[in-house]
């Protein structure tokens, strides 16, 4: 009865100071907010096909990308990764003994946080774990096998919904607020942040370039882009956008892009893996 | 000993099709990616595949009467603006004031 | 808190400084326009606001150094201080700005 009042009386007070409650971290609050603002400003775009990126912003970008499906340049990405994913270690294990269900459609439940070492776990940050634990070396975070690899695990996982947890732990409530800041925060001369260009410019076009909605922006990694002539990882991907506002990127997986990787998987929970995706 | 009337000739060919051609500074500033870059963002006459986060940029003379007011636009719209996508050019030392200043001449000729 | 630089540091740059003003020569005042530079920039490297453009600049300004034109080299230095310092004022007024850009 007195917790009941207690937080009758907390709401009530967080409603007459709004500059309070916003000091308080409510992801679920928050990632409805994300969702409902998108679909508000695109409504002629159906939930599940933010996932598309520029495609569900540009008709003619669309037919372009409809096309390159019929081939799609990131399956030999695919096969790859699915030859070094079976491919046992030095020590006879696999990759598939590191994750729940042998790694095989687990995509969508990554990033998630890890109580035991208090941090946010990326599946890129968990395959080079993986080795780690088996004597192996490190693979580089922006290069061709890493791509493979969680391009064959987003493949198997296709379709399924985001289900990205954030437990009620203040230390995950944390990474997912460093990340949020991060991915609010201006940056770089050009003085740009994550959400300049992905929710304030969303649908608009740079040069010939059409920028993605952040709703659902992780759902499509790791992605063939056209412009790099070759696949590219989240790793990849956080470091050339910061270079691209003249920011000086973190090192691939440092323990803030990892923040922002959590935060904005998040607010696409729900929409269906899209990986490995073609981009322009 | 043909060497200075070719060099004249040269320079006269030269002059003449400059004359009709080249870019202003602040047409070359505008349009050049390390600089104002403006075409990312801004449609702008003469220039290939402009971007559209912007308004485009036509009857600048009409729409922006006051050359202070148009300046500090490109210096720092934050301040008029906080929210805005428009890098503050001169805050963040990515333009001088002079070449501000021959892209807004420049502009003025949209 | 994240803007308090350590007494040492200051100290350091104190007498860095004091090092300089004795010695004399185009060589020396480059030495120092970087010092500055350089300081100004890894202090935004520690706040992780620091820009491309200022590691470039700090680049040529040695480059520039390197190959004895010091006039060239203390005015890159001297720019690749401005642009660290505007990187610093930049993470200093994101610190608390950023929440008015949060979609709710």
């Amino acid at each position: 009865m007195l917790r009941k009042i207690l937080l009758l009386g907390a709401l009530a007070l967080g409603a007459a100071h709004p500059a309070r409650a916003a000091d308080t971290v409510d992801p679920k609050a928050e990632l409805k907010a994300f969702r409902d603002y998108f679909v508000g400003r695109f409504p002629k775009v159906p939930l599940d096909d933010f996932v598309n990126g520029p495609y569900s912003m540009d008709a003619g970008l669309r037919k372009q990308w409809k096309a390159i499906e019929e081939f799609p340049p990131y399956e030999f990405a695919v096969d790859k990764g699915k030859e070094l994913f079976s491919t046992p270690f030095a020590n006879r294990k696999t990759y598939g003994d590191c994750f729940p269900d042998k790694g095989i459609g687990v995509r969508q439940n990554y990033p998630y946080f890890d109580a035991k070492s208090g941090e946010v776990i990326t599946l890129e940050l968990a395959l080079n774990q993986c080795r780690a634990a088996n004597g192996e070396k490190p693979l580089d975070y922006v290069e061709d096998d890493m791509a493979a690899l969680t391009a064959y695990m987003a493949f198997t996982s296709r379709g399924k919904r985001f289900d990205i947890k954030i437990p009620d732990d203040p230390r995950a409530l944390a990474a997912y607020r460093k990340g949020e800041e991060y991915f609010y925060t201006r940056r770089g001369q050009l003085n740009f942040s994550c959400a300049s260009c992905h929710v304030q410019a969303a649908g608009h076009h740079i040069r010939t370039e059409v920028l993605a909605p952040a709703l659902g922006l992780m759902a499509a990694m790791p992605i063939y882009r056209s412009e790099w002539g070759g696949m590219g990882t989240t790793s990849r991907r956080f470091v050339t956008c910061n270079s691209q506002v003249r920011a000086e990127p973190l090192a691939p997986q440092d323990e803030l892009y990892r923040d922002v990787e959590y935060f904005l998987t998040y607010m696409g929970n729900g929409l269906p893996v899209s990986g490995p995706g073609a981009r322009p | 000993m043909w060497r200075a009337p070719a060099l004249l000739l040269g320079i006269a060919l030269f002059g003449a099709g400059a004359a009709a051609a080249a870019p202003s500074a602040g047409e070359q500033l505008a349009f050049d990616r390390a600089k104002g870059n403006c075409l990312t963002c801004h449609d702008i006459e003469g220039g290939d595949s402009p971007g559209n986060v912007g308004p485009a940029l036509h009857d600048m003379k009409k729409r922006f009467p006051d050359r202070a007011g148009l300046i500090a636009i490109i210096s720092d719209e934050t301040r008029r603006n906080p929210q805005t996508v428009m890098p503050p050019f001169r805050r963040n030392l990515i333009l001088t004031d002079e070449e501000i200043n021959a892209i807004v001449d420049f502009l003025y000729t949209q | 808190m994240r803007f308090a630089l350590p007494l040492g540091f200051t100290a350091l740059a104190a007498a860095g400084g004091l090092t300089f003003a004795a010695l004399a020569g185009p060589a020396d005042d480059f030495a120092a326009a970087y010092a500055k530079a350089d300081a100004a920039s890894k202090q935004a490297v520690a706040l992780k606001t620091q820009w491309t453009t200022t590691v470039a600049t700090l680049k040529s300004a040695q480059a520039a150094a390197d190959a004895g034109k010091y006039d060239d080299a203390i005015t890159l230095a001297k720019e690749a201080q401005a642009l660290a310092e505007a990187s610093i004022a930049q993470a200093e007024d994101q610190e608390t700005a950023w929440k008015d850009g949060v979609i709710r």
